[in-house]
């Protein structure tokens, strides 16, 4: 089996605020990590290759320094990295990020399952999966909350809001992970110079099939127009008496004066 | 190309009954949309949500009837979605809910139409020239960018459950479409089988009308009694702040802010919580806010209806006698 | 990006994320019940920190100096007494890496991986002053015969390993290598200390130990010099434990004042205030510059006996001040048991003796400073 997981570096932190000089996002002293979700998709690939001997290939689309991402999967297990770097790609939404992602593993070609995390913790947009299973022409199983591997394919549990669904499926298919999925390990301290046996390959817009108008900002639909910081509702507050009797006893009568608690509901 | 100048929404429809999400979205369109607001509902052939969706008021409602794309696969939702699309044209907008199931189907429609999509919004409002413009929260919520697609139609978004209201209207006047002719092709890679979750002892806090949380500083034994009695007696339920999902007996699921669930019940009681940020952005909806603690500058006071400066446990069990 | 920063940014983003799951939620506990709770020394082991800066040919990850120092530092953010009994083992396989023959390091460094190894010189009869010891060895045919009695040994108990100093004649100080399987090795009384209490602090009692030549560190007589490399080694990290104790404070006053107002303003607005913190601020930079320069000179092969002498001296007194002021600050919590500021003090207030106490510090730093303009 072939298994390519998709990975994002993000910010460490998601606790960032808006630099007041540059109105952009500050993003000073802050260093990058693998999206979290991402390591429960790594994970999941980890565990169906240690029963199946199945190739782990990881991918990720960015900057050249994102190839620390790409290392530390193969230090956690992958057998090989594919990094998609261009300045072509810069300011991409996740249509024209979908794209370059879909076209690559077309490239690494015979690819049975594409494992991403449910969704990326800075933009959090959780698109990706849906949109690299479309340009697959591929179905796609989203929050798989567990999976695991059976003759010809998957068997999935995942929840909707008041649904428990179990989902079998054919290879090829791509499935998006929850953190509820596994248990991601550590990277052990010393595989982490091992890994360096270990390929990181690197792809730039050349390398692939791609058409010019779909990739970075030309093939991004998406604009956006500003970016603030939220903004805090300010109620108006009435403060109760000081004696917590007093205070619940008014507090009771105003309520159900204001038809709020109504006595049977 | 020709556009369809309408709005359009996607009814999410779950256990045979239509997620509220659906009618909030139909309010706030109906609010905002200068163009006709039309429901695309999916449903199986011996149901009739439509009727539910009409007390609504959107202006049109497109209802297909089949049994296979009931079952929720994403794939053949897609190619539904796009068949109609065909048929109608493309519409100005396509909003979803940000459920589980709108944020899997909606981005790969997307992909199909080659369009723009914002996931999970907060915020919706239109230009004059229908631009829909989107505010959408990222990094958990710490930072709003606001979106628009300015060349590619259907502008589409997802929409987080509970931040607008939903409101029946009197007499509306909603016209329903059927389309019965919808060919539909199985995905023979997936099989789906669901279930409806086994029902939890109390209801989800994103779906209860009364919440009393508690916080940090009502993490011992004792304080959580007091708190899970006078919730009994609102018949609430109960919320907790981000370091109480640490105790065996909660979790996300009943984790209230940022990284936990949007609430918006009539009443939420605060019972020794501070307020911050993280916090706050999860009850904004919450209609009528009461709270308690010893902080007098508290910044959850600000988020209150009420407020009461004191020991939170003493102004629960007052309360508890109060609605004696 | 070249491998060796690739490597290290790979390994800082694993020890944070470690400390940030493992090691910091449970800083308090580990304090209060004087172990590491939560199975914590088995996950330290099953992800390899006791081979951090093992040579690579020995199954270690090789890291250097440098790099081991910031792990160091960022364990100590999370829990000061983890990074030191990892500073306890880190200085002594150093040692054996450095003076092992052979035989020895093969023997001993592949097994490191897994079993602490702990450096021992004090005895009742002195500590600071190595020629006060009783222990002693004796040559029997090819073998060693070891006696004698180790006490305040940093990791002693947990320790399987132990790097010994004992005379080899009247005026003639050696090293050996002992281990917990040997005939005649047996733990004795375990310490009750003010701080980092995490980290068992033992005594070992040696019995007619019967070693082979090879478990000679070096040459006989060469004991003052190994002991002085092991105690430069700790010195540093121990200034990087400083830095992470110090930046723990800082975490901790820092989102007090900012949050805990008086009279509508948060408390950070306030001069006083803000001069406490920023003192606090100013000696950890300090530190950690002191420690880095002195692990970046180790790994560039230069005499770093001063900087490491004054990266502990400086933080240790540094740290207690912090956390002193840090105290003062937070008042009734600072002074609560319940709040880990207390134990940071205490913590930090260990590093003023051990490793030689400041004073011994000073007189290093000013024979240098002496030395140097000879």
């Amino acid at each position: 089996m072939k298994i390519v997981v998709g990975i994002k570096q993000v910010p460490e932190t998601t606790n960032v605020k808006i630099n007041e000089k540059t109105k952009n996002i500050d993003r000073r002293g802050i260093s990058g990590v693998i999206n979290q979700y991402d390591r429960h998709a790594l994970e999941a690939a980890f565990e169906i290759k240690a029963k199946t001997n199945a190739e782990v290939i990881v991918m990720t689309m960015g900057p050249d320094d994102f190839v620390v991402s790409l290392q530390e999967a193969l230090a956690l297990g992958a057998d090989s990295a594919v990094l998609l770097s261009d300045r072509a790609f810069a300011g991409a939404d996740t249509l024209a990020t979908g794209y370059v992602l879909s076209e690559a593993i077309k490239k690494i070609g015979d690819v049975d399952l594409v494992l991403l995390g449910q969704q990326s913790v800075d933009a959090d947009t959780g698109q990706m999966g849906p949109i690299i299973s479309e340009f697959l022409d591929i179905s796609q199983v989203t929050y798989a909350s567990k999976l695991d591997v059976e003759e010809g394919g998957l068997r999935i549990k995942r929840y909707l809001e008041n649904i428990e669904q179990d989902i079998t499926a054919k290879l090829p298919v791509l499935v998006t992970v929850t953190d509820q999925a596994n248990d991601p390990k550590y990277v052990n301290i010393v595989e982490i110079a091992k890994s360096f046996e270990k390929e990181v390959t690197t792809w730039h817009a050349s390398d692939l099939n791609l058409d010019a108008d779909r990739v970075g900002q030309a093939g991004s639909p998406s604009v956006v127009r500003s970016i603030s910081s939220p903004k805090e509702v300010v109620k108006d507050n009435y403060k109760l008496p000081d004696n917590p009797q007093d205070a619940a006893d008014e507090l009771v009568k105003i309520l159900k004066d204001k038809n709020i608690l109504v006595e049977d509901k | 190309m020709e556009f369809l100048k309408e709005n359009w929404i996607f009814a999410e429809v779950d256990l045979n009954k239509v997620n509220p999400i659906t009618y909030q979205l139909i309010t706030k369109m109906n609010q905002i949309s200068e163009l006709p607001v039309t429901v695309v509902l999916v449903e199986g052939s011996s149901e009739s949500l439509e009727e539910d969706i009409k007390e609504y008021g959107p202006d049109k409602i497109i209802t297909i009837k089949n049994d296979q794309l009931v079952q929720g696969n994403d794939l053949e939702m897609t190619n539904a979605l796009d068949t109609l699309i065909e048929k109608t044209g493309r519409p100005n907008s396509f909003v979803f809910a940000a459920t589980v199931v709108g944020r899997s189907l909606a981005p790969r429609l997307q992909a199909r139409l080659r369009t723009g999509l914002t996931a999970d919004c907060l915020d919706l409002h239109f230009e004059d020239d229908g631009t829909l413009v989107q505010t959408k929260p990222s990094y958990g919520d710490n930072i709003m960018c606001e979106i628009v697609v300015p060349n590619h139609r259907p502008q589409m978004a997802t929409v987080r459950s509970n931040v607008f209201e939903a409101k029946k209207l009197n007499n509306p006047m909603t016209k329903v479409i059927n389309i019965t002719n919808l060919k539909v092709v199985q995905d023979k890679q997936l099989t789906i089988s669901s279930k409806p979750l086994p029902q939890e002892s109390a209801e989800s806090i994103t779906e209860a009308n009364r919440i009393v949380a508690i916080g940090r500083g009502d993490k011992t034994e004792e304080n959580l009694t007091n708190a899970k009695r006078l919730a009994d007696k609102l018949h609430a339920v109960i919320g907790v702040t981000r370091p109480l999902t640490d105790l065996e007996e909660f979790d996300i699921n009943d984790q209230i802010g940022q990284s936990g669930q949007s609430v918006s019940p009539d009443i939420l009681i605060n019972l020794g919580i501070s307020g911050a940020v993280q916090y706050t952005a999860g009850i904004s909806n919450a209609k009528t806010i009461v709270s308690a603690n010893t902080d007098k500058d508290a910044p959850i006071f600000k988020h209150s209806d009420y407020y009461y400066v004191g020991n939170a446990e003493e102004f629960s069990k007052a309360l508890e006698k109060a609605l004696q | 990006m070249d491998q060796k920063t690739i490597s290290q940014d790979i390994l800082l983003r694993m020890v944070k994320a470690f400390v940030k799951n493992e090691v910091a939620p449970y800083d308090m506990e580990i304090d209060h019940t004087r172990s590491y709770v939560n199975n914590l020394w088995s996950k330290v082991k099953e992800n390899d920190f006791l081979s951090l800066m093992l040579p690579e040919e020995y199954g270690g990850a090789g890291f250097n100096g440098r790099t081991s120092a910031k792990v160091i530092n960022e364990i100590a953010k999370g829990n000061a007494s983890l990074a030191v009994t990892l500073e306890g083992h880190f200085k002594s396989v150093d040692q054996i890496v450095k003076y092992g023959n052979d035989e020895l390091k093969n023997e001993y460094l592949p097994q490191a991986k897994n079993r602490i190894i702990a450096f021992s010189m004090t005895e009742p009869s002195g500590g600071s002053n190595p020629m006060g010891i009783n222990s002693h060895a004796e040559k029997r045919g090819d073998k060693w015969i070891i006696n004698g009695d180790k006490i305040m040994i940093t990791n002693g108990g947990l320790a399987e390993i132990y790097c010994v100093l004992v005379k080899t004649a009247p005026d003639e100080l050696s090293f050996f290598v002992v281990d917990n399987e040997m005939e005649g090795f047996e733990y004795g009384k375990q310490e009750n200390f003010l701080g980092l209490t995490g980290v068992p602090v033992g005594e070992i009692v040696m019995n007619n130990i019967e070693v082979d030549e090879s478990h000679l560190l070096g040459k006989v007589g060469m004991g003052k010099e190994i002991g002085d490399s092991a105690h430069d080694d700790a010195r540093v990290l121990m200034g990087a434990v400083l830095t992470g104790i110090m930046e723990h404070e800082l975490d901790l006053v820092t989102d007090y004042a900012t949050h805990r107002k008086a009279i509508d303003t948060p408390i950070i607005q306030m001069q006083g205030i803000q001069r406490k913190i920023a003192d606090i601020a100013i000696s950890k930079e300090t530190t950690k510059l002191l420690y880095q320069k002195a692990a970046w000179m180790k790994d560039h092969g230069q005499d770093y006996e001063e900087e490491a002498a004054m990266a502990k001296a400086y933080g240790s007194r540094s740290a207690v001040k912090a956390g002193d002021d840090s105290l003062q600050i937070l008042g009734g919590y600072g002074y609560s048991l319940d709040y880990p500021i207390e134990h940071l003090i205490r913590d930090a207030r260990a590093m003023e003796i051990a490793e030689g106490t400041v004073e011994k510090m000073r007189t290093a730093i000013a024979l240098k400073e002496a030395e140097s303009r000879a």
